[in-house]
């Protein structure tokens, strides 16, 4: 396994309730598969994403990154495995709405010496060559989110999470960008998409489903 | 990326910047202004630091009854102060109203005399004799007023004089001040006391021992003389002025104090507006410390080029009053003003880097869930 959860639980005390919202996860993801996690909208898939991608900690279990227990890292050591290890294709793609498709795609490495034409390859890869200079209010949805998944991959991630990957697309548009996010994985990166989207399964090698806080 | 972001709200960075204009231009030019008073004063009065002036102690009536006081001074006075002023030159001064002619007119002014003029006085015109016999020095005002000329004829109190010299327009803190009057040579005025006496001793340090000794020599059973130094008037000068300058480089500092609240206001707002940006930013493995860098260099590059418009400014502002109150604008580039830009500069950046760093401490410490979460 490349990225798991062992037991996970994730609760949120909101004044007098705590409200469960991930109650005893087991889940992992191997090196070239591609993981569909489904449920409905508001069951968690995002915060254990969250959880996966060393954004947010769980109340209780253990986060393991490559074998490696990674629950209890500090804030310094999470950001850089994040860096390291994880790329993230967000619900609602979060560009930066002053910075160009290539600035958005290079800025995971501006502060550690530029992606060295990484991202225009990227780019171009995605077939978003000829955009590399639009800001993102330029692009359309699909474009947004092609975008963000050679953002993503700018530093060689072993891990792509992907929330909602179809969310915001139109059939075709869908298509392409799963199809996009298969040939990452066929590179052998570890890929978890979590979406309602039935689609998705087409294209991945498993599924599970997420209800009331436990896989099923 | 930092003047990327700061171009993306440049009204409202705009006027923070202009607010830290305000405040750099409040520092330096009213620390420019506060120290080219004292230099021109300084260059007024700087000279006269090391004479005193010694006169018959006032006070008409004695308390306890006794004698009245006298108004001059005695050859005798002269003698004590000579014992007691060793190693300085003595210089008793006497002084009448005269009626001075001059081609058809006439004025009534003070004629004054004394041993070495030209111990005290430098001639705008003419030369200052060391000895005095035959001609007269006239003072920079009455000169001007009556529009006489070296070498014109006077007469003073029906003896008639060639003016030798026309004198220098003197301070006004200076013990002898002949600017309204007229020099005459000794022995002219025919009171035999003397009015005062002046002692000009090698250094201001020297005039200070010198006037505590003839104040305790001469005045240690009654009042017989008032001793008053040059430099101790000069000194009260010149702290009133660095209490001035001290004022208003206060009221410099608050308004550049305001303009760092509003670089606070500016860095708050830009800050939770792209708590988004920063968010993703951190999810995809930017340091905290990248992010907090970042912030502080936009409030420090607000702070400098606020800094800079507002040192360009002072330079302008200093110079025009460089060039009306020395009569040389480019006195404002002297080492002591440099300071003061340089200080406002400093101030500018500080305060800017000062107020932007609580914003950027807070964003760039926020969980990037958090920030992501709509
Ligand atoms: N910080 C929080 N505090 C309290 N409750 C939260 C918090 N974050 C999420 N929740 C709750 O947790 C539940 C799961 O949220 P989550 O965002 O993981 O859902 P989701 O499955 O991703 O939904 P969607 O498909 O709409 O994106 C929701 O009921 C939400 O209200
Ligand atoms: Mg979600």
């Amino acid at each position: 396994m490349i990225l798991e959860l062992e037991d996970a639980v994730k609760r949120y005390d909101s004044g007098e309730e705590t409200l469960t919202v991930i109650d005893g996860v087991d889940f992992g993801v191997e090196r070239g598969e591609f993981v569909t996690v489904m449920g409905p909208s508001g069951c968690g898939k995002t915060t254990m994403l969250n959880m996966l991608g060393l954004l947010d900690e769980p109340s209780e279990g253990t986060v393991r990154l490559k074998g490696e227990d990674v629950t209890g890292l500090d804030e310094r050591e999470r950001t850089r495995a994040r860096k390291e290890s994880i790329g993230f294709v967000f619900q609602y793609f979060y560009l930066i709405p002053s910075l160009t498709a290539e600035e958005n795609v290079e800025a995971p490495t501006v502060f550690s010496g530029g992606s060295g034409g990484r991202a225009a390859e990227l780019l171009e890869k995605v077939g978003l060559g000829d955009r590399k200079d639009h800001k993102p209010n330029e692009l359309s949805g699909g474009q947004k989110q092609r975008v963000a998944l050679a953002r993503a991959l700018v530093n060689e991630p072993d891990v792509l999470l992907a929330d909602e990957p179809t969310g915001n697309l139109d059939k075709g548009t869908s298509k392409r960008a799963l199809e996009q996010i298969r040939s990452v994985c066929d590179e052998g990166v570890g890929v978890v998409a979590v979406t309602h989207d039935e689609r998705v399964k087409e294209y991945s090698d498993r599924d599970v489903q997420l209800d009331d806080g436990v896989v099923v | 990326m930092a003047r990327r972001n700061i171009m993306r709200n440049s009204l409202r960075s705009a006027l923070a910047c202009f607010g830290i204009v305000i405040g750099v231009v409040a520092i330096a030019s009213l620390g420019i202004l506060g120290f080219t008073l004292q230099a021109g004063f300084m260059d007024n009065m700087g000279d006269v630091a090391n004479q005193i002036e010694v006169t018959p102690a006032s006070g008409g009536d004695d308390p306890m009854g006794g004698t009245p006081t006298e108004d001059t001074l005695s050859d005798r006075d002269v003698r004590d102060v000579r014992q007691a002023a060793v190693g300085a030159s003595v210089l008793p001064v006497k002084e009448e109203v005269v009626e001075i002619e001059y081609g058809t007119s006439s004025v009534t002014r003070t004629a004054y005399s004394v041993p070495e003029p030209d111990a005290l006085f430098d001639a705008e015109e003419g030369r200052v004799p060391a000895q005095m016999s035959s001609g007269v020095l006239v003072g920079s005002t009455l000169a001007e007023t009556t529009e006489v000329n070296v070498g014109s004829a006077v007469t003073v109190d029906n003896s008639s004089y060639r003016i030798v010299g026309i004198l220098e327009e003197e301070p006004w803190t200076a013990p002898l001040n002949p600017n309204f009057g007229i020099i005459v040579p000794e022995g002219e005025l025919r009171d035999e006391e003397y009015s005062s006496v002046i002692v000009e001793d090698e250094s201001a340090e020297a005039a200070n021992s010198t006037a505590q000794r003839i104040d305790e020599s001469m005045n240690r059973r009654d009042d017989v003389v008032e001793v008053q130094e040059s430099s101790e008037m000069i000194e009260n000068i010149q702290e009133q002025q660095r209490l001035l300058n001290l004022f208003l480089i206060g009221v410099g500092s608050i308004s550049l104090f305001v303009a760092g609240v509003s670089i606070l206001n500016v860095m708050l707002m830009s800050t939770v507006e792209r708590r988004e940006e920063i968010g993703v930013l951190r999810a995809v493995g930017v340091q905290r410390t990248s992010v907090l860098k970042i912030l502080l260099a936009e409030a420090a590059l607000l702070g400098f080029v606020g800094g800079a418009v507002g040192v360009a400014f002072s330079i302008l502002i200093g110079g025009v009053i460089n060039h009306f109150m020395l009569e040389d604008a480019l006195m404002v580039f002297r080492p002591a003003n440099l300071r003061y830009l340089l200080t406002a500069m400093g101030f500018a950046v500080g305060i800017s880097l000062l107020s932007g760093a609580y914003p950027a401490w807070k964003a760039a410490n926020k969980r990037p869930v958090e920030a992501l979460r709509g």
